[in-house]
């Protein structure tokens, strides 16, 4: 949330005018974003593939909890149950929440913050007003209450990733509308308005294209947030039915007492999972930042060294910064 | 101001809060657990209290809302009955009882010279208050019978009934809390006070309550002498949130008695030798089916050709093994114990389900009844596929356990099983409704070992309703058949044991045949006990209580007045 | 004014919205209470018989009349301050056991939070002044906390520091043995020692959020005019970073934090099952699972009521800090 509202501020001076090369709308080729893509597509590519490398995860044996082997990579569960294969249905669970809840959550947001913003009027009102709404009620007790709710057998994991991305777009679409808001004003844009542009036209060709980095960012933490999300609820025994994800490898894997049990084997691979590929989502989400906000990556030192400062004066400024 | 000082002073305040930290280890560390603090003896229950305590000690009301001690720790009932074991009640506040020929009539002798915690004397007027109390109010009198209670000598009481009612015998004297009249005659609405300061006469008297814990302490003017009397001095309820704290708990030597399914109990057993346990299995784990066409029930499983062909289908040795960690006991197809009822299960072959499955014969059944395997290797009858759902409770890991297992049973029979994981809202209300084709539950001991109680519940018509209506009782599978009926109407009205004999035979013949309940097994009920600081609890060959810490288990009280401190 | 009379309407529809929700989904949840006690009381082995349900429909009370009936005595009582009666915990009332829950989450997710904040702020101040120091390398190390699940990570901790090493209790709030609840310093003590891992917890997971923000508005600022002017003018770097850039770049921090204290009360909620730790958490989770609908409308609105409340402090904050909120108007 804190990342999502410096973009806020942020955003709204990142404007060009006339020609601008679409190469700048690249994340620039950084360390920090070759290894969170290099890590991202390791897990999606096992979410997708392992599945059908692995084993039966329902198989049930008489080899309970046992440690990490030839035979089982990541040893047993209580009921002698194949972890490795459970991770890999797991980890396809899970994305399928998270690119799920990220694909609604930005469709929902860019409705109502863009198209809202951009109409003006009563309907910006009204949809402000919903937007804020829904973001003060609270998301995962709702969420809980929802998921309870919900017929027990169609309780899939489509349907609680349809219930997390209702509760999570209220955000992202604040800050697309103040970005809206601000691009609707400006001179290009009113010129195009002016030379009798249709408004359709002004939207997908004017204001969208300034707004991709924006969501593509909001994307990638609406996926984060979802799988954390579905993690939580699953380990409250809340979660989809009948099907693996990290999060019900986790409930079950507290529920059987495997840490009483020392079965660190079962408990501590799904988090590891979900620990890898949220953190190379927000590494890929730093160097995206650095597109909506160029500021981040001018002000280095560098820059300050443009400003005439002598190499004593800076290292003067070092000590300061010491202290 | 700069960084550096908001810095230095949140140093200051870190290194203050460890130091604090640091000190109220120590002494946790040192005396936390002591038994003898003061030269008082203490012992620590967990009741299976998740969050905090509500202070409600009202021993009447039927929500179950009361905290545990209420039943049987700080009141008692006039007699206590033990599932545990087959035998005679026990004598608490009355002496003995007797009744009229024809059942509606019941005198109990009332014990003399008992006190209140409070050191005012409990008398005769107080049990006919009580009982009177229970049978008045329609938010208490849970037994659908008016009775009436009334003092014929001063240690006699007559309570009469309209009808013949030998059955209400174990409720009214075995379930019904003895409450003081000075104090209750005053309450407006009994079911909703929470009675936080109880006078009562059992064994131990609240001394002081927080929402996270509260200490009993021992009644110095309980009625019992030597070893009827209680020995320690405290007994300290605490909660815990799930059986993860509880096993850590337990191997801490922080609960000294407690009742929790803890898979691993056997190898916390043997690092642990101050610790033992007792296993009173007790309530047998059956998939219920919703087994009645003219009650509105649909599927396959209405089929009693279908029920018999998943009995025999299943293999319960790997289900006890894998589900229960091999503390299950086997299952009778009576439905009662073949522990403590055995003598009223009427033929041989009921006494115990058979163990390993029986593929030939869960098929020849169906085969007979003119179903025939398809390409996929399942069973069809005019071209339905042999399909079952089962409700499961998300969460209930043993039950979650087992379904998956049959899954793979049942398969081999060509039989296809769907396992439906729910909320237990939603499961219970599927079950009570009826919109259910099969359900993981247990069918449990009624009020006593008497196997009227459960046959009533479980059986009679007059304990279900059509699908769509929720099942005024727990019988939850629509079962609903003359002769059952006729049998449990003669269990309810006679005191003869031939006739009953005869009753339960009937019984038995039917449900075997019909199959409503296909049962697995009979659920473990552990409970654990550290005894570094108190002996003499339950062991699994002298269950004198049935020991499980829950509420509305009468038999606490008896524990905790048994044990006694190490000395 | 203009301004205001949108911030009004915006409080009161809100405000329905959360009231009337409240009310709409315990009714459209499946369940009944009746059932869930009979199912209980038969695995306590209580007699289950015909006149069971009756006599626990007559104690529980029905909720008669139409929807609309309901919803006016629901607001009326609502107005009254009377939430009901909690079912797990009958005949008590839910005012009265969540006022028991409320100060333990307030007390343990409040304290988390503000340092997690403080401490947050800090260091991204820090990190953003120093554009590639070892601080700002930090940053994705931290912000990769923030990905872990919080309750995984408490297991994680958990299985370390009190199964391996036995430095911190496994559960509850305080010492129930040695303590009792009071002004004492050893129950303050206790009550600090017990809730230690779970604020760790949450502080590692939430302190790279704050820090990356911080950051990240601190780089921002630091690029604008009146920084270059305030740094040509030759003014010491401390006062150009404490009083020019960070004062500035703090504001939306600022605002996310006063959100994050309202949702104090609902973000705990997996962290407190994984420690026992007896707050509100727990309680609506009881509440979910034993269908007592009185007490979950009673968290739930305690929680909306607090959101909201944070957002009114916001609105207000900014009002007064930030003059360009009210020109806009």
């Amino acid at each position: 949330m804190t990342s999502t509202l410096s973009v806020t501020d942020a955003a709204a001076p990142a404007t060009t005018g006339g020609t601008r090369s679409f190469a700048r709308l690249l994340p620039s080729s950084s360390p920090k974003l070759i290894v969170g893509l290099i890590i991202a597509g390791v897990v999606i590519v096992w979410g997708i593939v392992g599945p059908l490398l692995v084993g039966d995860p329902h198989a049930i044996s008489t080899n309970a909890f046992a440690p990490p082997g030839p035979e089982h990579w990541l040893g047993t569960t209580q009921v002698g149950q194949d972890v490795w294969a459970q991770i890999a249905y797991g980890t396809r669970g899970s994305l399928v929440i998270g690119f799920v809840v990220g694909l609604l959550a930005t469709v929902l947001s860019a409705f109502f913050g863009v198209l809202g913003a951009y109409i003006g009027g009563v309907i910006d009102e009204g949809f402000a007003l919903f937007t804020n709404v829904v973001l003060v009620i609270p998301g995962l007790p709702l969420v809980i209450v929802i998921g309870n709710y919900v017929p027990q057998n169609q309780r899939g994991l489509f349907l609680i990733a349809v219930v997390l991305a209702i509760t999570s777009w209220a955000g992202s679409a604040r800050v697309l509308r103040s970005v809206t808001l601000s691009l609707r004003n400006r001179d290009y844009v009113a010129a195009s308005k002016v030379s009798g542009e249709k408004t359709w036209r002004v939207l997908a060709v004017e204001i969208l294209p300034n707004l991709i980095p924006v969501m593509a960012s909001q994307f990638v933490f609406a996926i984060i947030f979802a799988i954390l999300g579905e993690a939580g609820l699953s380990f409250l025994g809340l979660g989809a039915n009948n099907s693996f994800t990290l999060g019900t490898i986790l409930f079950q894997a507290y529920n059987d007492l495997a840490l009483t049990q020392g079965a660190w084997w079962w408990f501590v691979p799904p988090g590891l999972v979900i620990a890898l590929f949220g953190c190379a989502l927000s590494l890929i989400n730093f160097s995206i930042d650095e597109i909506i906000n160029p500021k981040l990556r001018n002000q280095t030192r560098a820059s300050r060294k443009a400003w005439g400062l002598t190499a004593d004066q800076i290292q003067r400024l070092e000590k300061e910064d010491i202290k | 101001m700069t960084i550096t000082r908001k810095r230095l002073l949140f140093g200051a305040a870190a290194v203050a809060a460890s130091a604090a930290l640091a000190l109220t280890g120590c002494t946790s560390g040192s005396n936390g657990n002591s038994s003898k603090a003061g030269g008082t003896t203490s012992v620590t229950l967990f009741s299976g209290q998740v969050g905090n305590f509500t202070e409600n000690f009202n021993p009447l009301n039927n929500t179950g809302a009361y905290l545990q001690p209420t039943n049987g720790v700080i009141y008692e009932p006039l007699f206590y009955y033990n599932k545990a074991k087959a035998g005679k009640p026990v004598p608490l506040l009355g002496t003995s009882y007797s009744w009229n020929t024809d059942g509606t009539e019941l005198t109990v002798k009332v014990r003399q010279g008992v006190k209140w915690s409070d050191g005012s004397a409990e008398t005769t007027d107080d049990v006919v208050y009580s009982l009177n109390l229970v049978s008045n109010n329609p938010g208490l009198n849970t037994s659908g019978t008016e009775w009436v209670a009334k003092k014929t000598a001063a240690d006699t009481v007559v309570i009469d009934f309209p009808t013949t009612s030998f059955t209400l015998e174990p409720q009214i004297l075995g379930n019904e809390p003895i409450v003081p009249q000075k104090i209750w005659k005053n309450i407006s609405d009994p079911t909703k006070v929470t009675n936080d300061k109880p006078v009562g006469t059992g064994p131990y008297e609240l001394k002081s309550f927080t929402p996270q814990s509260f200490v009993l302490e021992k009644n110095p003017h309980y009625w019992g002498t030597g070893d009827n009397a209680p020995k320690v001095d405290q007994v300290r309820y605490v909660s815990l949130a799930n059986a993860d704290a509880a096993t850590s708990a337990l191997e801490a030597g922080q609960t000294d008695y407690m009742g929790a399914f803890l898979p691993t109990l056997k190898s916390i057993m043997s690092k642990h030798k101050n610790l033992s346990y007792s296993n009173s299995p007790q309530a047998t784990t059956a998939l219920f089916t919703c087994a009645n066409v003219d009650l509105g029930c649909t599927g396959p499983q209405t089929d009693p050709a279908v029920r018999q062909a998943l009995y025999n289908a299943m293999d319960r040795t790997q289900l006890d093994k894998q589900a229960a960690a091999g503390f299950s006991a086997p299952a009778s197809s009576s439905l009662l114990l073949n522990t403590v009822n055995k003598s009223q299960i009427t033929d041989p072959s009921y006494l115990e389900v058979p163990q390993t499955a029986n593929v030939s014969k869960a098929k020849s059944t169906l085969e007979a009844d003119g179903w025939k395997l398809n390409s996929d290797g399942y069973y069809a009858k005019d071209g339905q596929e042999l399909d079952l759902t089962v409700n499961v409770v998300s969460g209930w890991t043993d039950y979650d356990t087992i379904c998956q297992l049959l899954q793979g049973q049942f398969k081999a029979a060509g039989i296809k099983l769907a396992v439906n994981q729910m909320a237990q809202n939603a499961w219970s209300q599927a079950e009570s409704t009826g919109k259910f084709e099969m359900s993981m539950n247990s069918i449990n001991m009624g009020v006593s070992s008497d196997p009227y109680y459960q046959y009533s519940a479980y059986l009679a018509s007059s304990a279900t309703a059509k699908v769509g209506t929720p099942a005024p009782s727990t019988n939850t599978s629509r079962y609903s058949n003359a002769a059952v009926d006729a049998a449990i109407k003669q269990l309810a009205t006679t005191n003869d044991d031939s006739a009953k004999q005869a009753a339960y035979k009937t019984i038995q013949d039917q449900i075997v045949k019909d199959m409503p309940y296909v049962p697995i097994y009979v659920n473990s009920a552990l409970a654990e006990y550290n005894n570094s600081r108190a002996t003499g609890w339950p062991t699994q060959d002298n269950q004198y209580a049935f020991p499980l810490p829950w509420g509305g288990n009468w038999g606490v009280g008896i524990v905790l007045k048994t044990i006694r401190p190490v000395k | 004014m203009r301004f205001y009379l949108q911030k009004i309407v915006f409080y009161v529809v809100a405000l329905w919205a959360a009231v009337t929700l409240n009310f709409l989904i315990p009714r459209l949840m499946p369940g009944n209470p009746v059932d869930i006690m009979i199912a209980k009381m038969g695995a306590a082995g209580q007699p289950i018989t015909a006149g069971t349900r009756h006599a626990l429909e007559v104690e529980l009370g029905g909720s008669g009349g139409s929807l609309i009936q309901q919803y006016g005595a629901y607001i009326v009582n609502l107005l009254h301050g009377n939430l009901g009666i909690s079912l797990t915990n009958f005949p008590e009332k839910v005012t009265t056991v969540i006022g028991q829950a409320l100060p333990w989450t307030i007390a343990l997710v409040g304290m988390a939070t503000i340092i997690s904040f403080i401490l947050g702020i800090g260091l991204g101040m820090l990190a953003g002044w120093k554009r590639g120091s070892w601080l700002d390398n930090l940053i994705p190390v931290t912000t990769m906390f923030q990905a872990v699940p919080y309750f995984w990570l408490a297991l994680i901790l958990v299985l370390v520091l009190t199964r391996v090493l036995s430095l911190f209790p496994y559960a509850g709030g305080y010492n129930v043995a040695t303590t009792v609840p009071g002004l004492s310093f050893q129950f303050i003590g206790s009550a600090l020692y017990y809730g230690f891992l779970p604020a760790v917890t949450i502080v590692i997971s939430s302190v790279g959020g704050w820090m990356l923000g911080m950051r990240n508005m601190m780089v921002a600022t630091l690029s604008e005019d009146y920084i270059v002017t305030a740094e040509a003018k030759g003014l010491k770097p401390s006062r150009v970073r404490m009083t020019y850039a960070a004062r500035n770049a703090v504001l939306p921090s600022l605002s996310g934090f006063a959100i994050s204290l309202g949702f104090v009360v609902a973000g705990s909620i997996v962290t407190e099952q994984v420690f026992s730790y007896p707050g509100i958490g727990q309680l609506l989770f009881t509440a979910v699972s034993n269908d007592d609908y009185a007490l979950m409308q009673g968290v739930f609105l305690v929680i909306s009521l607090s959101v909201l409340a944070a957002n009114l402090v916001v609105d207000v904050l900014y009002g007064l800090i930030d003059p360009r909120t009210r020109a806009r108007s």
